[in-house]
């Protein structure tokens, strides 16, 4: 090709469709901007163009423009026919966009067509055009014409079923009848709900639409689903932080059964509020504020997710085995720790941290061993507790990644994780935080060393094997 | 010392350590308010580390981070000069305590081990912390010396600081080779006091050599001076040959070239094996951390850092309204005007779902108008209707589809083509459907009171056969 693949960087895409088929809600996801433009259920809440660059490695490769929603294609297409017609027969035939070009020029299109025109200006501007589709809507002929008007614009069109994971979405006929416009590469992008690989293929499309700007779309995509591995890899280490530092929770209590029960109720309370700042974190880190919660529903504030942690039907629902301690009722189970013969620990656990700790390590099993002489009892918190906050942060963290920016309908249900954490032996790296009570923030400061946070990494990696074994 | 400019600019380190201990005191504190450290950041362009550290720099200098970080490196200077003075002078103590003031004979074994004893055993343990790792590695004076620099620190700032240095240093895994260095340097320090005041001594004072054994044999010592005194003795330092140590041994012997031949092996020793190692591990602990310390990224997949990258490097970035709605411009609001109309009741639906049955089952006299939806049905269907206009028109329309300009214009226009019109709202009736909402508004910005929607299959084709009753 003559033209040379480093053409003119950004590409320009316009994104155009009828009223509200949830065009800026497709910008919202593609910009990774969630207070991008207004979103509602309200028709032609979009009245103007809006545009919004996506940048990789520093360089702003596409230019995407929100347009206002098609209103009246029916009465705009009768408008350039009799336009077309009215010029041929004065003796020059207008084509395509020369007939679109000539109505732009008429006052009409500052008045009743203004919507209208400005989808086509822009479209004639770009590159190439997305037209969104509310595949939940039947294929009237105001879509036919909207689809007729755009087509003379000659620009590459790319349809994109809006909304198809919706019940009532009838995908088929809208397949049908955009072939039969000659409009064959469609792809589905849920907006509320983009499967794993939306994004990568829509840009694919456009590549393939668009070969002389394939290299801007590739960069991109390169560059998103580094961000995707980087942002997945923080948040499995978030959440191992917070395993760890549950694991590593350990409180002695000296006293009768009033004064344990106290301390359990404590300990249940630190807990919960790691698991809300943990939760808090992962929101952060996916951009969603709690603001955000409230209107989009995230599973944390409905349903199952306001269980409590402790309830043992709430780690029935999540198929944890129970473990003794839960069974029984009390959440943080009394770790009733054999520590004569070091045996609860594990031994080889044992080994490796007088190996790794020193002698810090055998303070704490000092101070261990002298309290349970003084006949003092040591709460940790049961595995099936840990067993149950990685199962939910998990499942938060699968369905934040899962969820577009653009979600405003209610949280959809992901399938359940990998067996992996419901049942077997818990990861070693929480086995070894087990004695190390340091590593803990839960009751006051604690201590980040590189044993911590080796330790943190190697669950972060578990829990990413986990996840993608479950996937 | 060298004062340099007063707009003090932290050097590669430094930015980091800063930026670290932004983090830490963010993830302490919450978020700072940062709007403008932002905007400086996203300005000064480059990578997301770049602008991490220009965040840092701009959040640093306004929350005291930098004035504490230069008051650190000034503390930790000044405990550096503090403690090399007291290596310095306590080596020189030890010089002059192991050698005494000569009225006695100096016992060489002794003197060595007093010198060099310590020293040796420390570095023993030093090497086996260092080969097996672990957090308790870099030397017990290293960790004195941490001590001391954080009991110094004692301002919110510098503490945060020290923290920031350390857990930076930790995660590199340098913090074993900073506090070696130090470990080493306060070491080599001593030992050259005490190599100092060796000299002093040995040039001020006549000091007599001896050794004393029970068990072993002269030879033994013989063999144990000449082989300690080789490598000095490769270095030119003269070492006593088997004679003069037996005659060391056996009585004081005041021969000159003896007592040199002692004081000179003595201080080779002490500079060999003291001096020499501390001075070669020093320097590769310092070099070796100073690479590695000039090599240090901050670790940008920590969920802090890739918060921020959101506002520092956005994925996107808003151009903004390119083309403005110049709102206002009449949108066609057709009140509905009602003519004459006598014709037969007609029903006819809008833009309906192709798998909706049409027509409703309808009385009789009533004309079906038939289902339109595009260009050419609905021009006929107006013909029709201003050819006769009806008395009653209902027009039936799908609740779950989004209402329009088109199909609003087209309600309101046919509308107008009859003497008395409801609008039946089909499907999607149910109050969940958020679009019923935009209907209602529609057709009210179109005229039609709320008893002229009517939702209600029933109703509708009632009121189509009877009018209102």
């Amino acid at each position: 090709m003559a033209m040379s693949d480093e053409r003119r960087f950004p590409v320009r895409i316009a994104l155009v469709g009828h009223t509200n088929t949830g065009k800026t809600s497709l910008m919202r996801t593609l910009t990774r901007d969630g207070r991008f433009g207004e979103v509602s259920s309200r028709p032609s809440t979009t009245r103007h163009v809006e545009g919004a660059r996506l940048i990789a490695d520093n360089e702003a490769l596409i230019e995407l423009y929100d347009t206002p929603g098609m209103e009246d294609p029916v009465a705009l297409l009768e408008r350039i026919d009799t336009l077309v017609e009215a010029e041929r027969q004065l003796g020059e035939i207008l084509d395509g966009p020369a007939g679109i070009a000539r109505f732009l020029t008429l006052p009409e299109a500052e008045g009743r067509f203004e919507q209208e025109a400005k989808v086509l200006r822009q479209l004639l501007a770009s590159d190439a055009g997305l037209y969104v589709v509310d595949a939940r809507d039947p294929v009237l002929a105001k879509h036919r014409d909207e689809l007729a008007l755009l087509g003379r614009c000659a620009r590459p069109l790319l349809p994109v079923l809006n909304f198809v994971r919706d019940p009532e979405a009838d995908e088929a006929s809208w397949r049908e009848a955009l072939a039969r416009l000659g409009l064959h590469a469609v792809i589905r992008f849920d907006t509320v709900a983009p499967e794993r690989d939306a994004e990568r293929l829509l840009y694919g499309k456009l590549a393939t639409l668009l070969d002389a700007c394939r290299s801007a779309f590739e960069r991109l995509i390169a560059s998103r689903e580094r961000e995707t591995i980087a942002r997945r890899g923080a948040g499995e280490h978030l959440i191992a932080e917070m395993l760890i530092e549950v694991a590593a929770c350990r409180v002695r209590v000296e006293g009768d059964v009033v004064e344990i029960a106290a301390a359990v109720d404590g300990m249940n309370q630190r807990v919960r509020v790691r698991e809300q700042a943990c939760v808090d974190a992962l929101l952060g880190l996916y951009r969603f504020d709690r603001d955000d919660v409230e209107t989009g529903d995230l599973p944390l504030i409905e349903g199952r997710w306001e269980d409590d942690l402790f309830n043992p039907e709430t780690l029935r629902s999540m198929r944890v085995k129970l473990g003794g301690g839960a069974a029984a009722g009390a959440a943080a189970g009394l770790g009733l720790d054999l520590m004569v013969g070091g045996l609860s620990l594990g031994v080889a656990t044992a080994i490796g941290a007088l190996a790794g700790g020193g002698w810090q390590t055998l303070r704490h099993y000092g101070d261990r061993l002298r309290g349970k002489l003084a006949g003092h009892h040591e709460l940790t918190v049961d595995d099936a507790i840990l067993r149950l906050l990685a199962l939910r942060a998990l499942e938060l963290l699968r369905a934040l990644e899962a969820r577009g920016h653009a979600a405003m309908t209610p949280f959809v249900q992901a399938p359940a994780t990998s067996a992996s954490w419901r049942e077997g032996a818990l990861p070693r790296s929480i086995e070894s935080a087990r004695a190390h009570p340091e590593w803990s923030g839960l009751f006051g400061a604690m201590v980040r060393e590189p044993e911590r946070e080796q330790a943190v990494s190697a669950l972060a990696d578990e829990l990413g094997r986990f996840g993608s074994a479950g996937r | 010392m060298l004062k340099q400019t007063p707009e003090h600019s932290p050097d590669r380190f430094e930015r980091r350590w800063l930026a670290e201990a932004i983090r830490l005191l963010e993830a302490g504190r919450g978020p700072l308010a940062d709007a403008d450290a932002v905007r400086m950041a996203r300005l000064a362009g480059g990578t997301l580390e770049d602008r991490v550290l220009v965040r840092a720099q701009a959040l640093g200098a306004r929350e005291g981070l930098l004035d504490a970080l230069r008051d650190w490196r000034g503390i930790e200077r000044l405990g550096l000069i503090v403690v090399a003075l007291l290596a310095l002078s306590s080596g020189f103590g030890v010089a002059l305590g192991v050698l005494g003031d000569g009225s006695r004979p100096v016992n060489v074994v002794w003197a060595l081990g007093g010198l060099l004893g310590l020293h040796v055993v420390g570095l023993v343990v030093w090497l086996i912390g260092m080969w097996f790792g672990g957090r308790d590695a870099g030397g017990l004076l290293g960790k004195a010396w941490q001590w001391l620099a954080r009991r110094m620190a004692r301002s919110g700032p510098a503490v945060l600081l020290g923290r920031a240095r350390t857990d930076l240093l930790a995660g590199a895994g340098l913090n074993r080779w900073a506090l070696g260095a130090v470990t080493h340097l306060v070491w080599l320090l001593a030992l050259l006091g005490a190599l100092a005041g060796m000299v002093l001594l040995f040039m001020l004072r006549g000091y007599q050599f001896t050794w004393e054994t029970t068990i072993l044999s002269g030879d033994f010592l013989a063999r144990l001076v000449a082989t300690l005194g080789w490598l000095p003795g490769m270095l030119g330092f003269e070492v006593p040959d088997a004679t003069t140590v037996k005659a060391s041994g056996a009585g004081m012997l005041a021969v000159e070239e003896a007592r040199r031949a002692w004081a000179q092996w003595l201080l080779g020793c002490v500079l060999v094996y003291g001096v020499v190692p501390r001075g070669l591990l020093w320097a590769g602990c310092r070099t070796w951390f100073r690479r590695q310390r000039a090599a240090l990224a901050l670790d940008l997949g920590m969920p802090d850092y890739l918060v921020l990258s959101d506002r520092l490097m956005p994925a996107s970035e808003r151009i903004g309204v390119t083309d403005p709605d110049h709102a206002d411009t009449a949108r066609a609001a057709n009140r509905h005007t009602h003519v004459a109309g006598a014709g037969a009741p007609t029903v006819i639906g809008i833009e309906l779902r192709p798998e909706r049955s049409w027509p409703p089952t309808i009385a009789e006299g009533v004309v079906d108008g038939g289902r339109v939806d595009d260009r050419i049905q609905r021009k006929e269907a107006l013909a029709r209707l201003a050819a006769q206009p009806p008395a009653r028109l209902l027009l039936a329309c799908d609740a779950r589809l989004s209402p329009d300009r088109g199909n609003l214009g087209l309600i309101g226009e046919m509308s107008a083509c009859a003497a008395d019109c409801r609008v039946w709202l089909m499907d999607g009736t149910a109050p969940d459907n958020p679009r019923l909402a935009h209907w209602m508004d529609g057709l009210a910005r179109l005229g039609f009171e709320s008893h002229e929607i009517i939702g209600d299959e029933g109703r509708a084709l009632a009121w189509l056969a009877h009018g209102d009753e």
